[in-house]
């Protein structure tokens, strides 16, 4: 599987670009939908954040006065790369690729970029609300990074690689890691919720304290593509969780035209996202906006603790039963 | 950081009305803040003494959207008790039953604001979408969702049908299980605990010496209800009770704030079962004899007081609006102060506040020290006068 | 609890917004809605310019016989009120002698033109 033509289809068209774009737009629809429709309300229609990606892309720019506006320009380019070539190595229609032992720390290393580059915007924008919004970026960067990379660091421990995909075929020949490993499964839920920004985890862009924090400057393409990368995130952290801990798009038998492997993988990793979208979307309408300060005492007493817990028990696990 | 200056308005997406908090921040600790409110001013008190009692009430009422048959009730019982004219007892409890449906239109539109605020825009929805049942009474019964142009003076403007008391008991018993599960919610909902419980303390001592009115002091234990204590309207005949908490908190604000919603809607239910018959109004003098007189309300947000004194025309010489909101201020002032960058908006929103409610004009002659209301030389320009001849060639 | 159980159950039920211009709200009767003018009831008395708070009622030209309480006699003026200016009070209608100028119980409505006069 290493022709070029391959890579380069797989990379550009599918399951690479062109799909993820497709399927961040559709995801986003689906999140505003099932948030208005909790709330009562009949939400947006289907192209609706196409519409809204087209309108931005075409606003006018506004550069602040006395602020950088090539960095400006290049932030937001560079945090939609990072998060675009993090999905190249999630296994999509079953083992990627491109994937090679150590690829997850490559994932979430390139995830975290895009908290990194909204701290840049929040300081290099003159302004007090970006600066606020901007260190207070990072800070939810340190308290939540701990636990959400200790909850996934427990699958790689049990299935004995480095490798997402090598995750995933160890899944495929036994049970799926969320019976396993349940408590790592909710925090490493929480801590995307708190990754990608998303309510109760919002500090960073509080609407009502700091108007926009580090998006307030923000105007026209800028803004569209930085829109993009998060709805690109909630993408690559949900297939990433889906692989890690629901079993990927692999089946627990293969079935009998070779070509339908891909297929039902693919319709596997579809219901799986879907699935942790659903949690995901739930608790951001069910809860309101912590506190900073809140998030600082809930995010080491508890996430951390049982992140630590999580490891505990998984090399305890290790320790008892030796894993093929 | 260092103490940095955040400017939190006049235009900022927490305020719904244009306010200046100057708030000097030291990381995330509120060190001072400095208020300006006067954005909101639009000369009311002014424009009011140039129009007569039948053309000030609509312009009274439109001093603030939410309470603003509070403003025309207050100035049209002060009026009327200055004239020394009764109104009848139908339609007393007209006014009480608008009065309390905008009470609980109000406190509904709190709740969703105060939830709003802290990101929990679920219950934001819920709430107006509740609110809407007594919006719809409203509309019913008086003609328009806001500005409902009831009063008069010597009464009320249109009566109530069978057909829409019937209707109006019919969305009751939705809206006492919407508010029994809003303080369900209350009590249970976690990130709406942790936001709210402990934050803007204010002891009962401060909300006396900072002059709190409303569910603001109520919320601290300060158990003074206009309607109870000076009584106006037909709240001496209805049975009801006057909701307090011990807190002092915004968690203790907005238990307070539930609690009169549902006392509120006993009340509608009460009145609109025993409404007596009769007239509706009585005609009244159109002109007003000498004397002066201070008309206290209890708005949703607190005690509304109008100073109105008049000189034997058929105009007001002076009308004071001393609106709840003005009174609440300096104990925001005090509150804030210490607090996270973080509790400004919930903090701001636990008083419930109606800037257009707030601005009017204060003249402090500071070298003897009396109250001026000569206002003749800050150029605000009179009534353009009648137009009857108008269209003449 | 009762937040994620009410979330669910709105998830399977139908939404309460009302998808105006499909369909529309119910007006109530009482509605304070656009102004307007019978030019046959309307007597010329000027109570309605001289009760509104907003200075929107102008008396013009507008001669007609009327009959008014068992007299006829020859009205010289009518009302004009500028449209968009009325704040919908209602006390033209209360004030009126003969319920000529009322409102009606539709919405005030939208335009281009700043200066649209009833009569």
């Amino acid at each position: 599987m290493t022709d070029p033509l391959f890579i380069l289809f797989y990379i550009f068209i599918f399951p690479g670009f062109f799909f993820l774009f497709g399927y961040a737009l559709f995801l986003s629809y689906l999140d505003r939908k099932i948030a208005a429709r909790m709330q009562q309300r009949v939400g947006p229609p289907f192209f609706q954040p196409l519409a809204d990606l087209i309108k931005m892309l075409g606003k006018e720019v506004i550069n602040p006065d006395g602020v950088d506006w090539r960095v400006f320009d290049a932030i937001p380019v560079v945090a939609l790369a990072a998060v675009m070539t993090a999905f190249l190595y999630v296994p999509v229609i079953g083992a990627s690729p491109l994937a090679f032992q150590g690829d997850l720390v490559v994932v979430l290393y390139l995830m975290a970029l895009p908290t990194i580059a909204l701290f840049l915007l929040g300081w290099l924008s003159r302004n007090i609300f970006s600066a606020i919004g901007g260190v207070r970026a990072v800070t939810q960067l340190f308290i939540y990074e701990v636990p959400f990379f200790l909850a996934l660091l427990t699958p790689a421990i049990m299935a004995g690689s480095w490798s997402i995909s090598a995750i995933v075929l160890w899944q495929q020949h036994n049970l799926w890691l969320v019976f396993l490993q349940p408590i790592g499964f909710i925090v490493a839920l929480v801590g995307l919720q708190a990754k990608l920004e998303r309510t109760p985890f919002d500090i960073p862009e509080a609407e009502t304290e700091i108007v926009a924090g580090p998006w307030t400057e923000l105007t026209g393409r800028r803004l569209a593509l930085m829109h993009l990368t998060t709805e690109i995130s909630l993408v690559v952290g949900s297939a990433l969780i889906a692989a890690l801990f629901l079993g990927g798009p692999l089946l627990p038998w293969t079935l009998s035209p070779p070509w339908l492997n891909p297929a039902a993988g693919f319709c596997l990793f579809l219901l799986k996202t879907l699935a942790v979208l659903l949690v995901l979307s739930s608790i951001t309408v069910a809860t309101g906006r912590l506190r900073i300060d809140q998030l600082n005492v809930i995010g080491w007493k508890y996430l951390a603790s049982a992140a630590l817990v999580q490891v505990g028990i998984v090399l305890v696990i290790n320790y008892l039963w030796v894993t093929p | 950081m260092p103490e940095v200056v955040v400017p939190i308005g006049p235009h900022h997406p927490a305020l719904k009305e244009p306010v200046n908090f100057r708030v000097i921040a030291d990381g995330e600790k509120i060190v001072r803040l400095e208020l300006d409110l006067s954005y909101n001013h639009r000369g009311i008190e002014k424009a009011a003494e140039q129009r007569n009692f039948i053309r000030v009430l609509p312009l009274l009422e439109r001093v603030c959207g939410i309470c603003s048959h509070s403003h025309a009730t207050v100035f049209a019982k002060g009026i009327e008790e200055i004239m020394g004219i009764a109104i009848p007892p139908r339609a007393q409890y007209i006014r009480t039953i608008i009065a309390e449906l905008e009470r609980m239109h109000s406190h509904l539109l709190w709740l969703g604001i105060a939830a709003h605020e802290i990101g929990f825009n679920t219950l934001f929805m819920w709430t107006w979408r509740d609110r809407e049942a007594v919006q719809d009474t409203l509309e019913e019964m008086s003609g328009n969702r806001v500005h409902y142009g009831m009063n008069e003076i010597g009464g009320v403007r249109c009566d109530l049908t069978p057909a829409q008391v019937g209707a109006a008991l019919l969305r009751l018993p939705n809206l006492e299980e919407r508010i029994k599960k809003y303080m369900d919610i209350l009590n249970s909902e976690d990130t709406l605990l942790i936001r709210f419980r402990g934050v803007g303390r204010m002891s009962k001592e401060e909300a006396l010496k900072y002059g709190a009115v409303g569910p603001t002091a109520r919320a601290s234990g300060v158990d003074y209800d206009v309607r109870r204590d000076d009584p106006y309207l037909a709240y001496a005949e209805i049975p009801w009770n006057v909701i307090t908490d011990t807190r002092g908190d915004v968690y203790g604000r907005t238990r307070v704030r539930i609690g009169e919603l549902r006392e509120s809607l006993q009340i509608v239910r009460y009145c609109l079962e025993n409404i007596p018959g009769g007239p509706i109004r009585i005609d009244a003098p159109k002109n007003a004899p000498k004397g002066e007189i201070l008309s206290r309300y209890e708005a949703p947000r607190g005690e509304v007081a109008h100073y109105i004194r008049t000189n034997g025309t058929d105009k007001v010489e002076r009308v004071d609006i001393r609106s709840p909101t003005l009174a609440n201020w300096t104990s925001v002032a005090m509150c804030l102060v210490n607090q996270n960058l973080a509790d400004i908006p919930v903090i701001v929103a636990a008083i419930d506040p109606c800037l257009s409610c707030t601005c009017r004009m204060v003249v402090v002659n500071q070298k003897d020290s009396t109250n001026g209301t000569d206002r003749t030389n800050v150029g605000i320009a009179p009534d353009p006068g009648d137009r009857r001849n108008r269209g003449r060639p | 609890m009762s937040v994620l159980r009410e979330m669910i159950e709105n998830l399977f039920s139908r939404p309460v917004t009302i998808l105006y211009p499909w369909k529309k709200v119910p007006i109530p009767d009482t509605f304070r809605g656009r102004v307007a003018n019978t030019d046959e009831l309307c007597i010329g008395c000027s109570k309605c310019s001289l009760v509104c708070p907003a200075h929107v009622i102008t008396m013009i030209d507008g001669p007609r016989d009327v009959e008014f309480r068992e007299k006829n006699f020859a009205r010289k003026k009518r009302p004009q009120v500028d449209l968009y200016k009325c704040i919908r009070c209602g006390l033209c209608e209360r004030h009126c002698p003969t319920g000529s100028i009322h409102l009606e119980h539709v919405h005030a409505g939208t335009g281009t033109d700043r200066d649209v006069m009833v009569t």
